[in-house]
């Protein structure tokens, strides 16, 4: 390949890699944010499926305890214990799968208070207090109620809470993500629109050289030729003329000598 | 006028600015592939191509016109202010497009101002082409590119006469193939013998390139957001100051005197002016800090004031000390000498002490004149009788040079600027100081203003680089027989 075929060839070529690499650093960007966006509501999904296992937990071992030291239902004891296990591994999970570990503290401390008092209660027979009832386990008694309303409902008032903030904290990571999101959606458009205006400086550039160096000499060729038949004015065109148009001229102007040299 | 041709030349530019780029890419790669890497290498890429792709189509050519040549000159500062842009815009941050294009304009122009908050949070790669775009500017995107790359024949005689100042070309006694030799040499012999200096003074090697580059390139361009105050070392001080006052010295003679020749820095009239200036600038002011209790010795306001006053009229503008706090008198001295500015034929900027040298003399022989008309007085600058023509250029050029201040100074007030601000910020973008007073003061930056003040700045920028005339001729091109 030589000539002015390389040339618009090379320059073509030049104009597709220019689209290729701008389309592949969006494409590469656009990944980043469609994963971002995936990632963000992904998180949030876990986030609250998490958060209502922990509040039914809680909320489990509440009705259970409320059974166990108002009405004296032994039975919930077991219940008791499962509904907090439960409580535990699913904060567990949480803890694991958390990118940002803070959030959970303040759950994980609710829920060691929690297990705590409720351990303690449940080891002592269902009394609050120890040393105030040593003994006689009696469930039924105003002395469990107590207990309850003031020692077991105030822990779990923290706990709830404490799951209820873990739950909307996923809204909290939400503006440093969006903030990203927005970078990497600039990141993606600023390279296009960039390659877009070199893209037209090339094509400007590539009509231009087309036509200094191959439209206008051609249409001066074709010009001279027209003369040189109608009229017989001499072939002299002048202008940039290279590769094939300047072999062209040479060849016209062997053509010409021929015809002069046949007539004479 | 040849289009091709100058689309040709203007390509060969963009390729040597491509390489900058690609260097920048592999320094972010070097540290850990920071987030320019990417920005990096695609406006390298996308530049390489822009300037490769007349290469493709126009043959080299041996002989240019006068103004094929100012058609080359300007149009590759321009079209490198441009493809500058192209990191800061994909990379994003605080780089919207005004503030991209001042950027790199005023990187490119060694102004050294800037629209950013936090220069530390830009990451390596970026902070190198910062440094890179303002090293390439300080010995002019032509000159640097014809010196670099492969012999363009005659035709770079031709564009260096036309990129280097009017005034710089009277201490070359060489032909103009040598010259851009030179300032090579010169500009690279500087720059690799500060960056040591400064590792030694305990910068990390990052550190000392960059801020010998920027100092080099008479710049003012920092990689800490509290410029070089952040090091607060005595000797990183001293050491820039050296590099910002000899980066201020005509190349030629700064050749001249380390090869030994006899027309050195010792007997240039010009450089003995300079560097009379630079001392007795710093001892006023440091008096006047003195005398104001500002700080607390003779020798800290010493200190303090010749790094300010160095670094204010070389143009490069870094600081040590927020200058907004000093004296009225050490303010009026250092407006002075942002106006006023080192010598011609080095990298920095403004009218150049040439001019003033020469426009002290042309007063002086006025006054005589009058006292005896008769005389024919003739006026010498090293030894060498002046043109009147080359007289009336200088006086030309000053009263332009403060035209366009002055339509600055209006310009921003319009827009709402304060006077200090509008005043000092456009003598320090025509001067490509860098640091104005008031908002945009040594410790302060351009952020804050109105978009259209960034963009008249940047424009000073351009025109105090070109000297004006080089900037204006383009416009009127069509008429130039």
């Amino acid at each position: 390949m030589t000539g002015m075929r390389k040339r618009v060839t090379v320059g073509f070529l030049s104009i597709v890699c220019l689209l290729f690499f701008s389309g592949m650093v969006s494409f590469l960007e656009l990944s980043h944010l469609s994963r971002d966006t995936g990632e963000i509501l992904k998180a949030n999904k876990r986030n609250i499926e998490l958060a209502k296992e922990m509040l039914d937990a809680a909320h489990e071992q509440n009705i259970a305890l409320i059974k166990l030291s108002v009405f004296g239902d032994r039975s919930c004891d077991s219940l008791c214990r499962a509904s907090m296990e439960r409580l535990e591994n699913t904060l567990l999970v949480a803890q694991n799968e958390a990118l940002e570990k803070s959030f959970l503290d303040s759950l994980a401390f609710a829920t060691t208070e929690l297990r705590l008092l409720t351990d303690n209660y449940l080891a002592f027979g269902g009394v609050g207090n120890p040393v105030a009832a040593p003994a006689a386990p009696n469930r039924a008694d105003s002395l469990g109620s107590r207990w309850y309303s003031d020692e077991y409902q105030v822990l779990y008032g923290r706990l709830t809470a404490a799951i209820k903030s873990y739950m909307t904290s996923t809204q909290s990571s939400l503006v440093p993500r969006a903030e990203q999101m927005k970078k990497n959606a600039y990141r993606a458009v600023t390279p296009v629109l960039i390659s877009l205006a070199v893209m037209i400086a090339i094509v400007l550039m590539l009509f231009y050289f087309m036509s200094i160096y191959c439209v206008t000499p051609i249409e001066r060729m074709n010009k001279g030729l027209g003369d040189w038949i109608a009229f017989r004015v001499p072939f002299a065109v002048k202008g940039d003329f290279k590769d094939e148009v300047l072999d062209l001229k040479e060849k016209i102007e062997t053509l010409i000598n021929l015809s002069k040299q046949n007539k004479a | 006028m040849r289009v091709d041709v100058v689309l040709r030349y203007v390509g060969v530019v963009m390729l040597f600015i491509a390489m900058f780029m690609l260097l920048s890419a592999g320094i972010s790669y070097l540290s850990g592939m920071d987030s320019a890497f990417y920005p990096l290498l695609l406006s390298s890429l996308l530049t390489a191509l822009l300037g490769a792709f007349p290469l493709i189509f126009v043959e080299k050519r041996e002989q240019i016109t006068n103004k094929e040549g100012f058609c080359i000159v300007v149009g590759a500062w321009l079209v490198a202010c441009v493809v500058s842009m192209f990191p800061y815009l994909i990379w994003g941050g605080e780089f919207s497009l005004v503030n991209a294009w001042f950027e790199s304009v005023s990187g490119l122009t060694t102004t050294g101002s800037t629209i950013l908050n936090d220069v530390e949070a830009l990451p390596r790669g970026l902070q190198f082409w910062r440094m890179s775009s303002t090293w390439i500017g300080g010995m002019g995107v032509v000159m640097f590119a014809l010196v670099v790359l492969p012999s363009m024949g005659r035709s770079k005689m031709m564009l260096s006469n036309v990129e280097l100042s009017t005034m710089a070309k009277d201490n070359y006694r060489y032909r103009s193939q040598i010259i851009v030799q030179i300032l090579l040499v010169v500009y690279v012999g500087l720059t690799i013998l500060s960056t040591v200096m400064l590792k030694m003074a305990g910068m990390n090697w990052f550190d000392s390139l960059c801020h010998a580059m920027s100092a080099c390139a008479t710049s003012g361009f920092s990689t800490k957001n509290a410029s070089v105050a952040y090091f607060n070392s005595p000797m990183i001080d001293t050491i820039l100051i050296f590099t910002m006052a000899t980066a201020g010295i005509h190349f030629g003679l700064i050749y001249a005197t380390v090869t030994g020749k006899r027309n050195n820095i010792f007997r240039s009239e010009v450089t003995r002016w300079y560097l009379g200036m630079l001392l007795a600038g710093g001892v006023l002011i440091a008096v006047s800090l003195y005398a104001a209790d500002l700080y607390p010795t003779l020798t800290a306001s010493f200190r303090y004031a010749m790094f300010q006053f160095v670094s204010v009229v070389t143009t490069t503008g870094f600081a040590t000390a927020d200058s907004n706090t000093w004296t009225s008198f050490a303010v009026i001295l250092l407006i002075f000498g942002s106006i006023v500015c080192a010598c011609a034929g080095s990298t920095a900027g403004g009218i150049k002490i040439n001019r003033l040298v020469l426009a002290g003399k042309m007063m002086r022989t006025r006054l005589r004149q009058q006292q005896h008309p008769n005389a024919i007085i003739r006026i010498k600058l090293d030894g060498v009788i002046q043109e009147n023509e080359a007289l009336h250029a200088v006086m030309i050029f000053i009263v332009t040079y403060l035209m366009f201040i002055l339509a600055g100074t209006v310009f921003g007030t319009v827009l709402g600027v304060d006077l200090t601000t509008s005043f000092t910020g456009s003598v320090a973008s025509m001067g490509n100081v860098g640091p104005g007073f008031g908002e945009v003061g040594s410790m302060d930056n351009f952020s804050a203003m109105p978009t259209a003040f960034k963009f008249s700045n940047s424009l000073l920028m351009l025109l105090g680089r070109l000297e004006i005339f080089g900037l204006i001729q383009i416009f009127f091109i069509k008429w130039w027989k």
